[in-house]
């Protein structure tokens, strides 16, 4: 089949059309899929990990997939992000060193997520960070990673991608799963069918809320995500299932998704030329947190 | 007297990379049979880089489902952590004492209150 992919932008619009996609491919295999850009005149980088959701799920029902016709703007953003690289394109140098490249990430390995950033968050251009702030952002993003590989069972693993914006001094990073959602988790722990995505994700966003069996207490790594964007000046986005999140500006929207988007993505954007300091005012010492 | 036994993070799990519920699960299996047993234990967090919530949930928060509160206090100590790093470990004590008192109620209050769609 043949199927024409808009402008993507990192939004609930792009989230929406990309859910599209998934729900029109849903019954095929064995066939051969034209993807084409042609009338697709803008794709933010980082969206190319819930992309390869899709893509990577229709592959795994042994279809084969064709990216055709992407205009030169688009092509180079993925070339660049190595995304196009598994599609019969050369990956074009990264000579701005602004790209934090697509890589599928085993969800039995988060060591292979910190060599990941290791190699791709350093040295590459993208700013020094003062050392709290990188201290705080790898850790929201591990919080993030580890918080999918607990919930996604998602056989594919994960898919990361980020792309830093020197002018704005904004730096993205995506972690997509092809797992069941969020939704299809709190609908099992509660044992309640009829939640919706947005409830199911207000629901992981409370504090203390988990959906891990057993006598693990946990829900604590959304909330600290919040606590740091609040005073970084940065952004969340959680796309699951047909729920779509934004927290922005100390405001939180919830908008429903038109399409069903398979699995769960979360877009975290820092605001790197932030200088505060990450200690909270605390009286934590050794001899008084138990 | 009891004398206190030293227990490294670092060497627990091979790696200063510590967000894994495996790895807090490693550690936790350490540290509870010292508790058990009535055994004072300090954790040592030296050379750690990598710590977030989920990995502490595991290691050291479980333990509030399996002891009471003045035994951890009383048996548990930790050394070489970060200021923030102490601030995390304050929350996540907080947040297993608060979930192994109302665990059932949260679940049941949203359950209440939610409607249905889609």
């Amino acid at each position: 089949m043949d199927y024409n992919l808009f402008s993507i932008r990192s939004n609930d619009a792009g989230f929406s059309a990309l859910a599209k996609l998934a729900v029109v491919t849903k019954e095929i295999t064995n066939d051969e899929i034209e993807l084409n850009f042609n009338y697709c005149k803008h794709f933010d980088a980082n969206m190319a990990a819930p992309l390869a959701v899709i893509l990577n799920t229709l592959i795994a029902r042994k279809n084969t997939i064709k990216i055709a016709s992407p205009p030169w703007k688009v092509e180079e953003i993925l070339r660049k992000n190595r995304f196009l690289q598994d599609f019969g394109y050369r990956v074009l140098e990264d000579t701005n060193h602004t790209t934090l490249p697509f890589a599928q990430i085993p969800i039995s390995k988060p060591q292979s997520f910190a060599v990941y950033l290791d190699d791709h968050m350093e040295g590459k251009g993208i700013p020094r960070m003062t050392q709290t702030l990188e201290k705080a952002f790898r850790q929201s993003i591990f919080e993030i990673f580890v918080n999918c590989v607990g919930h996604s069972r998602s056989e594919l693993g994960m898919f990361v991608c980020g792309q830093f914006y020197p002018y704005d001094g904004r730096l993205d990073l995506t972690i997509s799963d092809a797992g069941i959602g969020i939704r299809q988790n709190v609908r099992r722990h509660l044992q309640d069918g009829n939640i919706s995505s947005i409830e199911a994700i207000k629901w992981a966003l409370k504090e203390g809320n988990t959906t891990k069996s057993g006598n693990k207490p946990g829900g604590m790594g959304l909330k600290l995500l919040k606590d740091f964007i609040l005073i970084n000046g940065g952004k969340i986005q959680i796309a699951s299932r047909q729920g779509f999140y934004q927290f922005a500006g100390g405001n939180e929207e919830f908008i429903k998704l038109a399409s069903d988007f398979p699995g769960t993505t979360v877009n975290l954007e820092i605001n790197t030329k932030d200088d505060h300091i990450y200690q909270l005012i605390s009286e934590a010492t050794p001899n008084n947190i138990f | 007297m009891n004398s206190e036994t030293r227990i490294s993070i670092l060497e627990i799990v091979g790696s200063p990379i510590c967000v894994s519920e495996e790895d807090g699960q490693a550690v936790h299996d350490k540290i509870a049979p010292f508790i058990q047993d009535h055994k004072p234990v300090v954790i040592s967090f030296a050379g750690v880089t990598d710590l977030i919530s989920a990995f502490l949930n595991v290691a050291i928060g479980q333990l509030y489902g399996e002891f009471n509160e003045e035994q951890i206090r009383e048996l548990l100590t930790v050394s070489d952590m970060e200021p923030d790093e102490l601030d995390l470990l304050k929350q996540v004590n907080d947040n297993a004492k608060a979930y192994f008192k109302n665990r059932q109620a949260y679940d049941q209050a949203w359950k209440d209150e939610v409607g249905d769609e889609e």
